[in-house]
């Protein structure tokens, strides 16, 4: 049972709908795609909409549009951010050199704050804790000098085009071959979490549309 | 088999999956197939990374599970939800994604109908600006307007994230506990994170785990039911599913996935066997 609906009126009326779409995507198996092919479209068109719901109600009213409105002198900091996204949507019609400014600050911005936490938060204390101290457990130690191995074989393995010996290639070819099996084992999982996804939805046909309890 | 017998039995296996799996469902659940006979051992740490909570904690909820694995960690997340109201915690959600957004408010949506005691929930909303707003979060927490009342958004508007006993982070979309642990946790000192995750987030969140940077994981369906098995939330039993999931049609899907792998493999090995012998035959 999902949960998701109470036994109001409207909740009723959600769970036929999202009873009917589920048969919808799950007639795709038989064949049946044009009606499947609306309900992608009924996805992206939901999709769209919530997003620019919530972009409106939770992000410029709140956070731009009142602020400003209730002191425009108080904070300089959006009225630069407007004029940024003026930018932004005047593109088309402003030299490049104007309009690559809002592009650039937000990969920048994106970029220095991703690569940022990945050396702070990532880098930095994963290596610290895989590094063997004296007074470990052998065990920690062996794992720590295995993972050390494995990853710097998957690092080689990403070797292009570069003159090696046959050492080196070796060293490359075991990597990627330790990368197939990790890209491997992580599609294992995501089919069991899709498997998950299916029998739900089978689970709420039958319990929470049918009322079949199992 | 022919190969117009082979075409037929191709297109009707999806529909002979689905029937399997809906009967499978029916079926009493076995006992030798319970979810929770795992190790307990990741659920005890996550139960006794809350025990070491304050009284009444206060905890942030980042809420950014995809629609896609959101099946797979419902119970478990329910099953949070209710343990740390149980522990008299207040829970304030956050989301860094719209689709983590929509899932919030339909678990808010399912708390309130739950009759949750509604001075014990805070509705952040959605923050924009992926890693760069999750930055600004640790720097100050801005209530929506309509949240502004009572004490619990009161010391969370005064105090900001500094309010909160620890964070629980529910993963699955992008911005899940490896971004918070990048980006939020320097900046937080002390505060513990803990976390719900798919399988498939499972090699990520695992170093994080083995690092101390998470102070407990729940990453897998063995684990979220050995957690909720060892619950005793007394009459809040009811915020949680009521329904638990089914193990027997799990199987057999796996049982399924892996013959089909191991029937394109092994069709795979007889082209290559029978290549190999043509030349030796020519």
């Amino acid at each position: 049972m999902s949960g998701f609906f109470g036994t109001t009126t409207a909740d009723v009326v959600a769970t036929w709908v999202a009873a009917i779409v589920t048969l919808v995507v799950l007639g795709a198996l038989i064949g049946e795609r044009r009606l499947f092919g609306w309900s992608q479209h009924l996805l992206a068109g939901l999709a769209t909409g919530f997003l620019a719901l919530i972009a409106l109600t939770e992000v410029l009213g709140p956070r731009l549009v009142q602020p400003l409105a209730a002191d425009p002198a108080a904070r300089p900091d959006l009225w630069a951010g407007v004029a940024l996204a003026a930018t932004a949507a005047a593109a088309p019609w402003l030299p490049r050199q104007l309009s690559v400014i809002p592009v650039s600050i937000a990969i920048g911005a994106l970029a220095a704050f991703a690569l940022g936490g990945a050396v702070i938060g990532t880098l930095l204390p994963q290596l610290d804790a895989s590094i063997a101290r004296p007074g470990g457990s052998a065990a920690a130690m062996v794992a720590g000098a295995l993972a050390a191995v494995l990853t710097a074989l998957v690092l080689i393995g990403f070797l292009h085009g570069m003159p090696r010996g046959r050492l080196l290639s070796g060293a490359a070819g075991a990597g990627r071959w330790l990368l197939i099996g990790g890209l491997g084992g992580w599609l294992g999982f995501l089919i069991l979490s899709r498997l998950i996804l299916l029998v739900d939805r089978i689970g709420f046909l039958l319990g929470d549309w049918l009322g079949l309890a199992p | 088999m022919n190969e117009r017998a082979g075409l037929r039995l191709f297109r009707v296996a999806p529909v002979l999956l689905l029937v399997v799996l809906a009967v499978a469902w029916q079926l009493p659940e076995q006992r030798w197939l319970r979810l929770s006979s795992s190790d307990p051992e990741v659920a005890r740490q996550m139960t006794s990374t809350l025990d070491a909570l304050p009284d009444e904690p206060l905890v942030l909820v980042g809420f950014d599970p995809d629609l896609g694995t959101y099946a797979e960690v419902r119970p478990t997340v329910r099953a949070l939800l209710a343990d740390l109201l149980a522990r008299d915690g207040r829970l304030a959600f956050v989301s860094l994604t719209a689709e983590g957004r929509a899932l919030a408010s339909a678990e808010i949506a399912r708390l309130g109908r739950g009759a949750a005691n509604p001075t014990r929930l805070l509705d952040l909303g959605f923050i924009a600006g992926a890693e760069a707003g999750l930055v600004d979060l640790t720097r100050g927490v801005q209530l929506p307007g309509d949240e502004a009342d009572g004490s619990f958004a009161r010391q969370v508007d005064a105090d900001g994230i500094d309010a909160f006993d620890a964070v629980a982070v529910i993963g699955g979309n992008d911005l899940g506990p490896r971004s918070w642990v990048e980006q939020v946790a320097p900046r937080i000192g002390e505060i513990p994170l803990v976390a719900v995750t798919p399988t498939v987030l499972l090699p990520e969140v695992q170093p994080y785990l083995a690092g101390g940077q998470l102070a407990a994981v729940l990453g897998t369906p063995r684990d979220g039911a050995a957690y909720r098995e060892g619950l005793d939330l007394g009459n809040l039993e009811r915020l949680v599913d009521p329904t638990p999931p089914r193990s027997l049609p799990l199987l057999i899907g796996v049982l399924i996935a892996v013959a089909v792998l191991g029937q394109t493999l092994g069709s795979r090995l007889l082209e290559f066997l029978r290549a190999a012998r043509a030349p030796a035959a020519g």
